[in-house]
């Protein structure tokens, strides 16, 4: 059944309306989603942003059995509360009409809290599968689940998945046509025609026109016939009486209150749980409001009878419901080998440590330094190299003064040369890393061990995590501040991130300073760098209105990385890289020949000499060299050694020690690269990430200029 | 043996998750932490009535790790100091 073919098209927002049966993948996150995801769709995917948010969007097509699919992977969430943007997003889009099927992926070694989300799920009567994942390591600990006792529970199919291995993956999609057919769920397990055999069977036989006349969108989600599951979504009587109160109250606005999708009694539900997204419908309407405070009064007389808040209750009432339907389907035979430590357990025990833990650490973002930095120095001097000969044979045969040859060659192709040298070839590698700890589930811990001291810096330890990545580069670890969930933690987190050392960062660092002035200026150099985020920190803690909040998150079990899963996402992840970043840098090449080619950098270097030569102590030509580096910052360090090759001088001949020194510091922390700043832009605001880069300007001048003259008295001291 | 005794007896005190012993088994009592954090905390499972063992504690002062439900849940310490649990069995002497 592996006949899955991309296709080459990606859907367009209206395409997808028509012509596709349009799946959503939802669940708790790191429940295998995206395995499922990536399964389905192969390298078909884009990955891009949803409208005006900064939740990622994954997208991604196939053809199966004579159908289009459009695979939506809903970003992880654990509840249809709107706690954060991810669930705001998701709940929006399940019940919109994009979407014609959920599947909901559950992780059956962890049945109890996934089903929680199910629940809720379940509430918006939208059509939906169950997908339980994990099946293999479940057999393994001995325990079964029944299936038919859950198809009966939930009146929706429920089908078992092994999504390493592919396993159950592509009948979910039969499944999704089955549904779409039948226009309501089929339950095989109840059926008597045993397990999916028929499916495919049957839809192979189906001629091909039989086939295109249904897959038009004639299927309409509110046609669906959803059954009824009063027996498991239900809570005590003093709330599914307020609930039909306030349904009661709403019918009168039945028709304008359908155009929301949800249903009376979830809404009934989330106006008892006072949600702030659901009250906006209300609000929108003047008749409607009345209803804001009958809802308002019940609310409080729930809390009166529990003596709790309104959400515990109804979350603990859902938890009961979840543990009378695990009682009957869960079935242990025996705990034996439960108590047993795997390599995972020891793994986990040695990255938490209170000494090794931290030793490890290191390593990481060390071995992510080494790992990056190797790799991309290897393969952008093989680059450089090609470029170089490539150039010659160009210049030969068109005259070096050519003006196209100047504009398209010079600025263009070396433009894209420099983008793919200088960037792409350390932001693979690095991705490679990115994905390799990611899926090992390393991240976490780290983390763990880091809450205490990110709380110095005004963040809970999962900041810690794009500031990892950032060593590799600050690109996707600055979008990698998503993570974090309150807008103050993202802003704080995403200035600090912005000032980590990049590989990039470090070619300068090891080029200049390591290579002609030694170790311990290299030490020193992280030391001052390291010193200033926290010095930000603190600030941006002290200056930002509100608090830190508490750490709150999940520490997955760790996992055998799966290599091809890698090796997909990476090369996915340089692909986007690849079409959004390399037009830019192109362009920009293109318009600095241009600049340099009519002497417009000239003056700017005498502007800015006052404070390259004056202040820093730099020579005059380091100004451009500079505003170069605001593209990529190795750019600086490049531009250096073109500028004392051609006048024949060594690095050491055009810059002394001091300048060297003074110039590799400026360039760590002068300014995010301009990748950078649009990507801090895009997860805060654009005036946010014009503030940071002008904070960090100053803050590079000023030390520059302080640690320049102060070495130059001290000098004049002895 | 009065010193088992009194630990006996102390078995159902109730108290902070924080003070709690590696290991013990609880269950959560109270939650007093804001409405945000309560949230999050109940969308994970620790909702009054939830059993929870605590599994791990970072050093420095730093967050706990908890399962709950099958899951490994790490929270915050100034959140775990509003989590007022009650012990089941004899593992966390006072």
């Amino acid at each position: 059944m592996e006949n899955s073919l991309p296709i080459d098209e990606s859907p367009t927002e209206k395409k997808f309306m028509k012509n596709y049966i349009n799946i959503a993948l939802a669940g708790n996150p790191n429940v295998g989603k995206s395995v499922i995801f990536n399964q389905l769709t192969g390298l078909s995917q884009t990955i891009g942003n949803w409208p005006g948010k900064t939740v990622e969007k994954k997208m991604g097509t196939l053809e199966f059995l004579g159908y289009k699919f459009n695979i939506i992977d809903l970003p992880g969430i654990y509840s249809l509360s709107t706690y954060s943007l991810e669930e705001i997003v998701s709940r929006e889009y399940i019940v919109s009409e994009d979407i014609d099927i959920i599947i909901n992926v559950i992780d059956a070694t962890n049945l109890e809290r996934n089903l929680f989300l199910t629940f809720q799920m379940l509430e918006l009567k939208v059509p939906m599968i169950l997908a339980i994942n994990q099946m293999d390591i479940l057999r393994k600990r001995n325990i079964e689940l029944d299936f038919k006792k859950l198809e009966e529970i939930f009146k929706i199919p429920v089908l078992p998945v092994v999504a390493v291995h592919g396993k159950g993956v592509h009948e979910l999609l039969e499944e999704s046509i089955d549904m779409i057919l039948r226009k309501q769920p089929h339950l095989h397990y109840t059926s008597n025609k045993g397990k999916h055999q028929h499916h495919s069977h049957h839809y192979h036989q189906m001629p091909e026109h039989h086939i295109k006349r249904h897959h038009t969108r004639e299927f309409k989600k509110k046609e669906f016939k959803f059954p009824d599951l009063g027996e498991i979504l239900h809570f005590g009587k003093e709330i599914e009486m307020r609930i039909q109160t306030l349904i009661e109250e709403m019918k009168p606005h039945k028709t304008y209150l359908k155009e929301s999708n949800y249903p009376l009694r979830f809404l009934a539900i989330k106006l008892l749980e006072d949600d702030k997204e659901i009250k906006k419908i209300f609000k929108e309407k003047t008749d409607l409001s009345n209803i804001l405070i009958v809802a308002k009064n019940l609310r409080k007389e729930i809390e009166e009878i529990h003596g709790e808040d309104i959400h515990t209750i109804i979350s603990s009432e859902i938890y009961t419901n979840i543990n009378s339907v695990i009682e009957k389907v869960v079935e242990t035979k025996s705990r034996k080998d439960l108590k047993r430590k795997t390599l995972a357990d020891h793994i986990d025990h040695l990255t938490t440590h209170s000494i090794f833990g931290y030793l490890i650490l290191a390593l990481v973002i060390f071995g992510i330094y080494a790992f990056t930095f190797t790799i991309g120095d290897y393969l952008g001097g093989l680059l450089d190299g090609l470029y170089s000969t490539w150039s010659e044979g160009i210049y030969q045969a068109f005259g070096e003064e050519n003006l196209l040859v100047k504009f398209f060659w010079d600025g263009g192709v070396g433009g894209l040369f420099g983008g793919i040298g200088g960037v792409l070839v350390y932001v693979i590698p690095f991705f490679l890393c990115i994905e390799l700890l990611q899926d090992s589930g390393y991240l976490p811990r780290a983390a763990f061990l880091m809450d205490r001291v990110m709380h110095v810096i005004g963040v809970h330890g999962k900041a810690i995590i794009p500031m990892i990545l950032g060593f590799g580069c600050n690109v996707p670890a600055c979008s990698g501040c998503r993570i974090m969930e309150t807008v103050r933690e993202k802003k704080i987190s995403v200035a600090l991130t912005s000032l980590i050392p990049c590989a990039a960062v470090l070619t300068v660092v090891m080029g200049l300073v390591g290579r002609y002035l030694g170790f311990f200026w290299v030490v020193l150099l992280f030391t001052i760098n390291f010193s200033v985020v926290l010095l930000i920190g603190r600030i941006l803690n002290k200056t930002m209105p509100g608090q830190c909040t508490e750490l709150i998150m999940e520490m997955h079990e760790y996992r055998m990385p799966n290599f091809n899963v890698i090796m997909k996402q990476t090369w996915i992840r340089s692909k986007e890289f690849i079409f959004k970043a390399m037009p830019i840098i192109i362009v920009l090449g293109i318009s600095l020949e241009i600049l340099l080619l009519f002497r417009l950098l000239d003056p700017l270097n005498l502007i800015l000499s006052p404070i390259t030569v004056v202040w820093l102590g730099l020579p005059v030509i380091t100004g451009v060299f500079l505003i170069y580096g605001i593209l990529r910052k190795e750019l600086t360090l490049v531009l250096l050694q073109i500028m004392a090759s051609s006048l024949g001088l060594t690095l050491l001949e055009l810059l002394n020690p001091l300048q060297m020194f003074i110039f590799s510091l400026v360039t760590m922390l002068y300014i995010p690269c301009f990748a950078t700043i649009i990507v801090i832009a895009k997860q805060t605001n654009w005036k946010y990430a014009l503030q940071v880069s002008f904070l960090e300007i100053f803050i590079a001048i000023l030390l520059g200029g302080v640690l320049y003259w102060g070495f130059t008295f001290f000098s004049l001291l002895i | 043996m009065s010193y088992n005794m009194e630990n006996q007896q102390r078995t159902t005190l109730r108290k902070c998750l924080t003070e709690c012993d590696k290991g013990a088994e609880l269950k959560v009592v109270r939650v007093n932490a804001g409405h945000r954090a309560k949230r999050r905390l109940a969308n994970l499972g620790i909702v009054p009535g939830s059993i929870i063992r605590k599994q791990r504690s970072a050093p420095f002062r730093g967050p706990l790790q908890l399962i709950v439900k099958g899951s490994s849940i790490v929270i915050g310490r100034g959140l775990a100091d509003k989590v007022i649990v009650e012990c089941r069995d004899d593992s966390c002497a006072f």
